[in-house]
């Protein structure tokens, strides 16, 4: 039952389509994990940037009528926020993983906040008639059969995401900013010694992690869905973290990543969908975080043989 | 050993900060409520206006001190773990296990045997991050956070499937546990059960192993100086695991005495990042335990009166997020301390001339 629907879903393409959705919002907030990260601010505060950013693009997006204004309004507040997480980590030294923790109690708890004051909900909004991320019909091609549904027919911010995976390429390998933010995350002091100004590079790159994770927020509330629940991100900051990881801190490491996650929580989906399916939806789900230890385990046991194999 | 004026600064800083994020809760307050001096009052004084919520407080307090022990073991030997969750939840469960499927005993013997059985779960679910960070230098707040996914999704598909109580009504839980070991109530009529005492027994005993053993000294060495530690002689590794052992033993007597204090059963997603909670308490206390004592009191004492605020005027319980948030930056801000300290410096030399 569960394998015929799967398989169904392989062959007419659907999932590839659900696949790519599922996929956006962790690829975009893994790629804001990792420039911070090759910066030397690991942002764990992902999570809680995300529910403030995909808050800000519903409320906004559906009193102006303009998604764009939303989604623009939510990566603002998401950069917004990210400054303060600059500010309170470089100029007051609080660690950088506490205020990561600190951001996320916040989104959890602000969004609800907001929610109740606003609009007198505690538990979701959803505005009618909130405007949505276009979806990207290609002429042309979408009247071809197989190729059409592989390529047309998808939420514009799925292709923003892929292009953010050459645009993080680029900015990383190929800028004199890239360089600068790599040695800064290498050795800050050393950087700083040759004149490159590490506390800006380190603000700069938590900003662009807000703006990552501000996108992949509003795709959330604007794209994916249509509303904003409490906490609904539900872990995905979380998982972006891995992803960065499991990518081995490079963009298309992350591209990979984000798809495996991405397939991980499709096939969690049709499982739970599927009444009486012998395969338990709980340890589908487990996937992405089982295969980060393991791949934690693999680059370290990597790391180690060749410190061990060094003269 | 710090000098009793380094000390004093220390707690004043931590004062000052509290205050200060009380005022930016209040300022909040101020400018959303439409009756904000109602809402101000529900907050500060409804918490201690009823046996009730004075009760309430202590329930709240009690898995707050163990899992802020539970981290401030282990962030004092320098791992940053955030796994106290995934080993409240592993610790309830098998101690749960314990009190639902063991054949009829004394509750003598019943009852220690569950909150070891809960110990157990926890310490060897710590083990695992403990030991691949020790000895493969994976990160450990990654392997924290993902397995706190595993422990959670874990724990949900057995109380929904195999281990689910029939007349749960729906639920997944485990089948209730025999009356005979539920923690009773301290006085009849009052709400605070007796996990309050296991609470205060478990920070006098870490108290003891921290400061006052071979093990706890070498376990601080190890946070402070790794380098100086196993120069010293000291099996860093091996001290590694057991820290992080020690705290998952401690999330997990936390999630089983929340299960039989509160619960009465295993029940899915019971703990609502109880273990989350723990790290603020532990940043709060500077991972002393008697710090994690006053500072989970003080914290259960905000949660009840965010909830009896949001009953009484017109705010939402999450008010008291922001609370928190300035609690966590301001008392984690090394900036200000340094400050703090270096102006005590300077006043001192001119003592001196």
């Amino acid at each position: 039952m569960v394998w015929q629907t799967i398989w169904g879903q392989i062959v007419d393409l659907s999932l590839v389509a659900v696949l790519l959705r599922l996929m956006t919002p962790i690829l975009l907030a893994s790629l804001g994990g990792l420039i911070s990260d090759i910066g030397g601010v690991i942002n764990i505060g992902l999570e809680g940037l995300m529910l403030m950013s995909a808050f800000t693009s519903i409320a906004v997006g559906s009193s102006t009528g303009n998604w764009a204004v939303g989604v623009l309004a939510g990566v603002a507040t998401s950069v917004l926020i990210s400054y303060g997480m600059g500010f309170f980590s470089l100029k007051m030294k609080v660690d950088i993983i506490i205020t990561g923790f600190a951001v996320n109690i916040f989104g959890s708890g602000f969004t609800i906040f907001l929610m109740s004051k606003i609009y007198g909900m505690t538990g979701n909004y959803s505005p009618t008639g909130a405007p949505r991320i276009p979806v990207v019909n290609i002429p042309f091609i979408e009247d071809i059969p197989v190729l059409g549904k592989l390529l047309s027919g998808h939420s514009l911010m799925v292709w923003i995401a892929l292009l953010s995976v050459a645009f993080c390429m680029f900015l990383i390998y190929r800028t004199p900013y890239g360089v600068h933010l790599r040695s800064v995350g290498e050795a800050p002091y050393a950087a700083q010694s040759l004149g490159i100004p590490a506390k800006r590079i380190q603000y700069s790159a938590l900003a662009w992690s807000g703006a990552f994770a501000g996108l992949a927020g509003a795709f959330m509330s604007n794209g994916l869905t249509n509303m904003f629940v409490k906490d609904m991100t539900a872990g995905t900051g979380f998982l972006a973290l891995a992803v960065v990881l499991l990518g081995n801190r490079n963009p298309i490491g992350i591209l990979l990543g984000s798809l495996i996650f991405g397939l991980a929580s499709a096939l969690a989906t049709i499982v739970q969908t599927v009444p009486n399916s012998p395969i338990p939806s709980q340890f589908i789900q487990m996937i992405p975080y089982v295969v980060t230890i393991a791949a934690l385990v693999f680059f370290a046991l990597r790391n180690k043989r060749r410190l061990a194999t060094m003269p | 050993m710090k000098s009793s004026k380094a000390l004093f600064l220390e707690v004043g800083g931590i004062l000052a900060a509290v205050v200060t994020a009380l005022i930016c809760g209040f300022v909040v307050i101020l400018l959303t409520s439409s009756e904000p001096f109602t809402a101000i009052s529900a907050l500060l004084l409804d918490p201690l206006s009823s046996t009730f919520n004075i009760g309430t407080i202590l329930n709240k307090a009690v898995p707050l001190i163990l899992t802020g022990l539970a981290l401030s073991v282990v962030f004092q030997s320098g791992v940053f773990s955030m796994g106290a969750e995934g080993q409240l939840y592993i610790g309830a469960f098998v101690g749960a296990l314990a009190a639902v499927y063991l054949p009829a005993m004394s509750p003598w013997i019943h009852f220690p045997l569950v909150i070891v059985c809960a110990l157990l779960g926890g310490a060897l679910f710590g083990m695992i991050p403990g030991v691949l960070k020790a000895y493969l230098n994976a990160n450990e707040i990654v392997t924290t956070l993902m397995l706190n996914f595993v422990a959670i999704l874990t724990t949900s598909y057995f109380v929904n499937n195999q281990l689910k109580a029939a007349s749960g009504g729906g639920y997944a839980k485990m089948e209730n546990i025999s009356k005979d070991i539920l923690l009773p109530k301290i006085f009849p009529g009052m709400a605070a059960h007796a996990g309050i005492i296991i609470a205060v027994v478990a920070v006098i005993i870490v108290y003891l192993l921290m400061y006052k053993t071979s093990i706890g000294y070498e376990l601080r060495l190890v946070g402070k100086n790794g380098h100086f530690a196993r120069y010293g002689g000291i099996a860093t590794r091996k001290v590694i695991v057991v820290s992080v052992m020690i705290s998952g033993a401690l999330a997990g007597l936390a999630g089983i005495v929340e299960v039989l204090g509160i619960h009465g059963t295993f029940k899915e997603n019971f703990s609502a990042s109880l273990g989350f909670d723990g790290i603020i308490i532990a940043l709060l206390a500077r991972n002393h335990p008697v710090g994690v004592l006053i500072a989970a009191l003080f914290y259960a004492y905000i949660q009840v009166g965010a909830q009896t605020m949001q009953f009484g005027s017109d705010m939402p319980r999450e008010v008291a997020v922001i609370i928190q948030v300035m609690l966590v930056l301001l008392v984690s801000a090394q900036a200000i301390f340094t400050y703090i300290k270096q102006r005590y410096a300077r006043s001192g030399q001119k003592a001196v001339k």
